[in-house]
């Protein structure tokens, strides 16, 4: 599957004049995402859409005005318009089930996001929202691969969208997900305490058959759900046997490494089945912890840009990055793995 | 409460209510259609309408075709309030 | 590509708790519609549900399920899924096996808990045992734990058309080799934030729904789980198998956030495409499970776009007057019930039909008999204009 239009909003400079070398700071251990203005959206449109629609089809806008582009749409999103979805859970118990207003109940609904891109696009294809949490962007991926071999020829908008509202931020603290001390992204690397700092963000991609002008190739993906770090082992050494052929090295490990103390052995892991040929490269410090959080990742593969050195743990010799692979973690128990060849710029 | 006053409170609460974010109160005319050409507005904000006058001047309206009589500008939806509020 | 059979059933639902009493249950007319007993809401005596009546304790005892934040819409999905694998003979290895896929869906998943999700999203301290289960996905991690599985896992939400589309996810990821077996369905289960949703969009019927019916006054929601064993042509010798999946066509409306066209496009667009995949035409299909919930836009609409495809649509009717419109769970629970028309070639009537919609005609099928069928359609539309068509075929 070949990469060809790609987006991003993110707590960075990933959207307009992408800017990845300057890291913007978190506040309050959340990284929020820096919202352009929202500029091809009808105004009728725009008011009603929480956060998370607005990030997606903004992020998709580039894309959405030129319909013919585009046969498909396939959203990943752990729990898209959440704002939304807790704003009405407050109006039915502060109204007492009363009389509500339906707004926010229509907009929470998690497949609201490619819906409504949708009915932007005024496209009537494939259309469908994926929600398996940390690895709702993983299944979406694997579902456009799907489409792609079914259907050769077509272009499917593939992209990931989550959003930090005030109510799920509360209830992963209360969880422990998050770290009870402020911290600012910049150290994430360094803190040893459990918890990582919340973010959010939307990515979007143009994916289709077709190798000519690509800026990448997804190989191949597998997910896993499992908490022994040995498996993931196990499997990612199983996963790059088959997909890497034989000639080849990986060039770069890009990691989702979190901050998160109680994580760290995974990552150690699978770091460890790599020799000194390999980059190590992490992303978390940009865009924060979500459940869609891979998706910046990918992103980031397919910009054309000089790797930071912020995002770099360990530097190799070799000049050119080709065979990357990604590996994320979500709470160390759903796992993913994907492997992506970016083509020189 | 005069009718001119009610009628530019309402078209404020609408404003609010609604989200109109590139809407002007004092810019919405008292007989431009709220749905449809005018506002633009659709049935989700008929029933949101609904709530606002619920919630605001204590009027129920049960059956949203009825609503749709009395939504149609900023004068039918005076007219109503001022003969039926309850608060 | 393979062939996809279906090897195995389970369900829930309002009219009862196994794919048998289900069965029964529609020969008999049987409506599990009716006023709230268990389950609390300011609605309860004016909005009827199709609520399943064993309270979530008692789930938790039959099914051995304690583990701490289990939810009951997990519960239902676990309830259904047992009876599933149990169906289709699958082994505890065959479930943990890497070939092995759980493709399930939901609405609501743990947002049934509506009073413990407001304190734990609003208060900042004692959070509940129900921290990590408030998600769609929330239902589908706990099978994958407690069975161990070691496949694809995923979760889709296209709101009522959400199970449609996994079994759709299910059946294509056995085609492109990425699965042998895959357990696809849906759960959901009756919640505040449901029923005050559809409440405010005024498209809950106060009294017991009338799908197809001049005169309907809206939905009744109400609660199951229902899962199918799906299964390749080269895996299946000696198995019992119920019909084949043949045909699957996912459209999108693109006209409004919580309605359908007037034209019906999305319906049009999704019923042809599952005709498409099966390679049959209009005329093949012996009868359509409607998604026919009995709101005035969903039957006139749904009724237009069956004469835009059929010309004199097949016979059809809707099985939301048994069970409720289950929302997640919906797609699934029908493909059960469209399963069960092929494997003992009969048609079970729609309830509380009386008059024709003026603009159409059309009539539902409102007696039981006994038929030769070959294909049954079964459809379901969502909000945001997610429409999903599957067909399945006898054997």
């Amino acid at each position: 599957m070949y990469i060809h239009h790609h987006t991003c909003i993110s707590p960075q400079q990933t959207f307009e004049h992408a800017d990845v070398e300057t890291l913007h700071e978190s506040a309050d251990n959340k990284l929020k995402a820096k919202e352009p203005v929202y500029k091809g959206i009808p105004p009728g449109i725009l008011r009603r859409m929480g956060k998370a629609v607005r990030m997606g089809i903004g992020a998709a806008l580039p894309v959405i005005k030129q319909q013919s582009l585009i046969d498909g749409i396939i959203i990943g999103t752990a729990n898209g318009g959440m704002e939304d979805c807790i704003k009405f859970l407050n109006q039915i118990i502060d109204y007492e089930e009363g009389m509500l207003t339906p707004g926010n109940f229509v907009q929470s609904t998690p497949n609201a996001i490619a819906a409504q891109m949708g009915l932007l696009n005024k496209n009537k294809g494939y259309n469908i929202t994926h929600v398996h949490r940390g690895l709702a962007f993983e299944n979406a991926l694997l579902d456009a691969m799907m489409m792609i071999k079914e259907n050769p020829g077509n272009n499917y908008l593939l992209g990931a969208v989550d959003e930090i509202s005030a109510y799920n931020y509360n209830i992963d603290l209360l969880d422990g997900c998050f770290k009870k001390e402020i911290i600012v992204n910049k150290n994430l690397y360094d803190t040893v305490s459990a918890g990582t700092i919340a973010g959010e963000g939307a990515a979007m991609f143009v994916v289709n058959d077709n190798a000519e002008n690509a800026v990448a190739t997804i190989k191949a993906i597998q997910t896993i759900h499992t908490k022994d770090e040995m498996e993931v082992s196990r499997v990612l050494q199983q996963f790059i046997q088959q997909t890497l052929p034989d000639n080849e090295k990986v060039d770069m490990l890009l990691t989702g490494e979190n901050g998160d103390a109680r994580l760290l052995k995974y990552y150690t892991e699978v770091e460890s089945l790599f020799d000194e040929y390999t980059t190590i490269a992490r992303f978390k410090h940009m865009c924060g912890e979500y459940p869609t959080a891979s998706s910046v990742a990918l992103w980031l593969v397919c910009n054309r840009h000089q790797w930071p050195a912020h995002m770099i743990k360990k530097q190799c010799k070799n000049s050119t990055v080709r065979n990357i692979i990604i590996y994320n973690n979500y709470r160390g128990l759903q796992h993913a793995f994907m492997h992506i060849v970016k083509y020189k710029c | 409460m005069e009718k001119e006053q009610l009628k530019q409170q309402l078209k404020q609460q609408i404003v609010q209510f609604l989200n109109l974010t590139s809407v002007k109160p004092e810019d919405i005319k008292d007989d431009e259609p709220l749905f449809g050409e005018g506002l633009g507005l659709d049935s989700i904000d008929s029933i949101e309408l609904i709530v606002l006058l619920s919630r605001e001047y204590g009027i129920t309206i049960q059956d949203p075709k009825e609503g749709r009589k009395i939504l149609v500008d900023i004068n039918t939806m005076a007219d109503y309030i001022a003969e039926h509020k309850t608060k | 590509m393979s062939r996809v059979f279906v090897t195995g059933m389970g369900i829930i639902s309002a009219i009862g708790d196994t794919v048998a009493k289900n069965r029964e249950a529609l020969i008999n007319k049987q409506c599990g519609i009716a006023g709230l007993t268990l389950f609390h809401t300011k609605y309860t005596g004016l909005r009827p549900c199709g609520e399943i009546k064993v309270e979530t304790h008692e789930l938790k005892n039959k099914l051995r399920a304690h583990e701490k934040g289990i939810t009951r819409s997990s519960l239902l999905a676990l309830h259904a899924f047992k009876e599933a694998i149990a169906d289709a003979t699958l082994s505890a290895n065959q479930l943990s096996s890497r070939h092995t896929a759980l493709i399930g869906a939901s609405t609501v998943g743990g947002m049934c808990l509506t009073d413990e999700l407001y304190n734990d999203a609003n208060k900042s301290e004692n959070g509940s045992e129900y921290l990590s289960s408030y998600d769609c996905a929330s239902v589908d991690l706990y099978l994958q734990s407690r069975y161990s599985m070691s496949g694809v896992i995923n979760t889709i939400n296209t709101a009522c058309s959400s199970s449609s589309n996994a079994i759709m996810y299910g059946a294509r990821l056995l085609k492109n080799g990425l699965a042998k077996r895959v357990i696809a369905g849906g759960t959901d289960s009756l919640a505040k934030f449901t029923i005050n949703g559809f409440n405010a969009l005024h498209i809950l019927s106060p009294e017991k729904c009338t799908p197809f019916d001049r005169d309907r006054k809206g939905l009744n929601l109400g609660e199951a789980a229902a899962f199918l064993v799906l299964e390749k042509e080269e895996d299946i010798a000696g198995k019992k198998i119920y019909a084949e999946l043949t045909g699957y066509g996912n459209s999108n409306d693109a006209f409004h956030p919580s309605s359908l066209s007037d034209k019906g496009d999305g319906p049009f667009l999704c019923m042809q495409k599952a005709l498409q995949k099966a390679q049959l035409p209009a005329s093949a299909i012996s009868f359509i499970n409607a998604h026919g919930t009995a709101t005035e836009n969903n039957d006139a609409v749904e009724s237009q776009a069956m004469i835009r495809l059929f010309g004199t649509p097949p016979p059809f009717a809707s099985t939301k007057a048994n069970t409720g419109h289950t929302l997640g769970a919906a797609g699934a629970v029908e493909a059960v019930f469209g399963v069960l028309n092929l494997y003992y070639q009969e048609i079970y009537p729609g309830l509380h039909f009386s008059n024709a919609i003026e603009a159409t005609g059309l009539k539902p099928e409102t007696i039981y008999r006994q038929g030769s069928l070959q294909h049954v359609m079964s459809n379901s539309f969502g909000f945001g204009g997610n429409c999903t068509s599957l067909i399945f075929s006898k054997i």
